[in-house]
């Protein structure tokens, strides 16, 4: 099973659905299968579960799904704690497992020996852990947690390697301008101040 | 720190528009985390290291919260690449409470260089950042703060003093 084929697989599932994506490939394969303000792509290595959390727990009405890879949650596994602790039924935490830091050349992580991230959800408290190896199994795990309107923690075991897709054009600051924006808009919240200018003011007499 | 002084923190908080706020406990921060944990009108996440705060606050902030985060220098000299990343590459606001061990007053030794370091971090990252210990500064300075966090788009300091601590 491929990384970009789970994420095509999924993509039609989506509509307002807010995402946060991990450093590395999944971001522009993900951009390039759905390009939306509502795609937020991190730019570090760790804090997507966390980034994904802060989201759900602000609009717990809005469906939150994380696309998080192996190198990035082992660096924060106590994320998974705090999640599982706060329970958010809108968050669906995919880890695309690929067994190595795929970006940064191809070296194992932890996962390629002992680790089982599937198995440290559980310990955590995630209810609803499905570990999936083929594209059928994922497909319809993504389907079920979506139905459930749950926390779900998906681990799809994956082989290395990237979709042929173009690089995401979008930069940190505009993509936090665009999504930052588009929440404004579609829940009726002002996020970024603004101040008039002095010229506004009555003049003094 | 004394209970007076955390119901301070945790009213000026409410009053300047925060609504969310991460935390790590320490000895001094116990009356603090305590009280925010107790109180309605703010989601309080506790959490295992001060950088997945960082990031929580983070995407609280894009989903219309006003986050802040309360941890000791320790935590936020851990937290440096979270907060170059997250936060102040793309121009994110969060409100850092930072408790000051290591600073005057302090008597154990094995904060000294933690605690000697923490103001020059802040600096070379170009947090603007305030030192608080007495009462009535908390609330003006709390205020003032979360104005400049917000107004430009940046993570804010306020460092606790021992005054405030103890």
């Amino acid at each position: 099973m491929k990384r970009y084929d789970c994420l095509r697989a999924i993509a039609p599932h989506f509509s307002e659905d807010l995402v946060v994506t991990n450093l590395g490939a999944v971001r522009h394969e993900w951009q390039a299968l759905r390009p939306h303000h509502g795609n937020y792509h991190l730019q570090n290595l760790g804090l997507t579960s966390s980034m994904a959390l802060g989201l759900a727990l602000a609009l717990p009405h809005r469906q939150v799904v994380a696309f998080d890879g192996d190198g990035s949650l082992l660096l924060n596994l106590g994320s998974l704690a705090t999640i599982a602790n706060q329970h958010p039924k809108n968050l669906i935490h995919i880890v695309f497992d690929n067994e190595c830091y795929e970006s940064s050349r191809g070296a194992p992580t932890a996962t390629a020996g002992q680790a089982d991230l599937a198995a440290v959800a559980r310990g955590c408290g995630f209810a609803n852990v499905v570990r999936t190896t083929t594209l059928a199994e994922f497909v319809d795990a993504f389907v079920r947690a979506r139905k459930a309107k749950d926390l779900y923690f998906i681990l799809a075991k994956v082989e290395p390697g990237a979709g042929d897709v173009p690089a995401a054009a979008l930069d940190s600051q505009e993509n936090k301008y665009l999504f930052v924006r588009y929440i404004e808009k579609s829940e009726n919240v002002k996020i970024l101040t603004s101040t008039l200018s002095r010229a506004s003011e009555p003049r003094p007499k | 720190m004394k209970r007076e002084v955390a119901a301070e923190i945790v009213d000026s908080l409410k009053d300047a528009g925060v609504d969310f706020v991460a935390t790590l406990t320490e000895a001094n921060l116990h009356d603090l985390v305590m009280a925010l944990g107790e109180d309605k009108a703010i989601h309080h996440v506790p959490v295992t290291r001060e950088e997945e705060g960082i990031g929580i606050c983070a995407g609280a902030y894009l989903g219309g919260k006003k986050p802040a985060m309360v941890m000791m220098n320790a935590g936020f000299l851990l937290s440096t690449n979270a907060l170059a990343t997250v936060c102040i590459h793309p121009g994110i606001p969060v409100l850092l409470l930072i408790g000051h061990s290591g600073g005057v007053g302090e008597e154990n030794a094995g904060h000294a260089t933690v605690g000697a370091v923490t103001e020059p971090v802040l600096q070379a990252m170009h947090i603007v950042y305030e030192k608080v210990g007495r009462f009535e500064d908390i609330r003006p300075t709390i205020r003032d703060s979360q104005m400049l966090a917000r107004s430009s788009r940046r993570p804010t300091a306020i460092v606790l003093n021992k005054e405030a601590l103890r």
